[in-house]
């Protein structure tokens, strides 16, 4: 028996260590790609910051509703922008997303613009209209696909297909803690009942030159602007997700490995002493 | 001494500039502007052009300057711009083939509306740079 046991204890090892292996390869991978994708989020930051800032100062202090960009929703339609990861194993990285979007969602009447292909799946599989899959690689969104993205939501906000845009992302707040939280994209007033202030007053602003025009021009770059941070800031965090969760894998099969070395030599030291007592009372009953 | 304001430039590559100024010009959907200390709250645009920032030592610094808008709100002026090249980063070899590449495209009368929209783009976006770079012909 004990040999049996020895040799199934020994094919459980090998198979914890060739899994030990690709968890090992692959939290390495996410690391190294992790210090890039770091620094295009860190680039991005005060342009995401800034523009935010001056977003919500126009949106509090505009009192002017020519554009449509700025008038508060139409219709009480959302769409909402889902940006996770184009693969599993990052941990909770997908799966805290989309509970996330459970939650925001919950009695709306939205229609999603998946962007990675987990997020594609999820939403297909649940039968949520989806207003497009051409952009289901995260990893391979450029300036140019955020441009066209930006056009796309545009044009569909203007024919008044929805009257609110939200965006969901995971934010990267350090390598342990990622969250996944969502920012408003259209109409512009919908920034103000993000953080509201009571006390800030309407400042007169003059736009030239007109504020049709203006918003016209500045909404789909701000949209593109938006999202190409907010990728990048994404993709960072789907990065150091499963950079943690490989290697709390990696750990968890070295600590499975020792426990199962234990067990073997528990095993092989059992059947020598067996083995030795076996013949030592042979050559006792031998012996009399 | 002029007057002086707070300018903070970013565009999708980083902050671009953040501290005092006494002048930024630059060119908007309208027309070129130019904005002084105590401007009042204003909001516009930015078109395709060169932008030049007066600094506070009375120096000049020249970029390349295209899209996305300029805000000022309570003397703090803030200019989000889609491209944002400084004139000594301009890549004038790049914008060069850039424009070369845009005008063979155009020469294809069969172009269909879209693909000619994005080509002058480029060509635009290519001979600010080079404008912005003194290089042009």
């Amino acid at each position: 028996m004990a040999a049996a046991n020895m040799k199934a204890v020994k094919l459980r090892i090998k198979s914890v260590q060739n899994t030990m292996q690709i968890t090992k390869a692959m939290q390495l991978v996410a690391a190294s790609k992790l210090r890039k994708a770091r620094d295009r989020a860190q680039q991005s930051e005060p342009y995401y910051k800034i523009l935010k800032n001056t977003l919500t100062d126009i949106a509090s202090g505009n009192n002017d509703f020519t554009s449509p960009y700025t008038k508060s929703g139409s219709n009480d339609k959302w769409l909402y922008v889902v940006i996770a990861g184009d693969r599993g194993l990052a941990g909770g990285y997908n799966a805290n997303l989309f509970r996330y979007m459970e939650k925001e969602t919950e009695g709306k009447d939205y229609t999603v613009l998946p962007i990675g292909n987990k997020s594609v799946d999820y939403f297909a599989h649940r039968n949520v209209p989806i207003l497009t899959r051409e952009f289901a690689e995260v990893g391979k969104v450029t300036i140019s696909d955020c441009f066209e993205i930006a056009k796309l939501i545009c044009e569909d906000y203007r024919n008044g297909e929805f009257g609110h845009v939200t965006m969901c992302f995971t934010n990267f707040i350090s390598m342990l803690s990622q969250v996944p939280s969502g920012t408003a994209m259209l109409p512009l007033s919908d920034f103000v009942k993000e953080d509201v202030d009571p006390k800030a007053n309407k400042n007169l602003i003059l736009y030239e030159p007109d504020s049709e025009s203006v918003f016209n021009a500045i909404v789909p770059e701000y949209l593109a602007g938006l999202l190409y941070s907010t990728i990048n800031v994404s993709v960072a965090s789907e990065l150091a997700a499963r950079s943690n969760a490989m290697k709390a894998a990696t750990d968890n099969a070295e600590d499975m490995i020792s426990t199962l070395s234990l067990n073997y030599n528990r095993a092989r030291q059992a059947s020598i002493t067996q083995e030795i007592t076996e013949i030592v009372g042979g050559a006792e009953t031998n012996d009399a | 001494m002029a007057a002086t304001f707070h300018l903070q430039v970013v565009s999708m590559d980083g902050l671009e500039y953040d501290g005092t100024v006494q002048r930024i010009t630059l060119r908007s959907i309208d027309g070129d502007v130019a904005i002084l200390a105590r401007h009042m709250n204003y909001c516009t645009a930015i078109g395709m052009g060169t932008a030049k920032v007066i600094l506070e030592d009375g120096s000049e610094r020249s970029a390349a300057c295209i899209g996305g808008m300029l805000s000022m709100m309570n003397d703090e002026c803030r200019v989000i711009s889609t491209t944002w090249e400084w004139k000594e980063d301009i890549d004038v070899e790049r914008a060069q083939s850039a424009k070369a590449r845009a005008e063979e495209r155009l020469k294809d009368q069969q172009l269909d509306k879209e693909a000619r929209v994005r080509a002058e783009a480029k060509l635009y976006r290519a001979l600010v740079r080079l404008g912005t770079a003194g290089k042009q012909q």
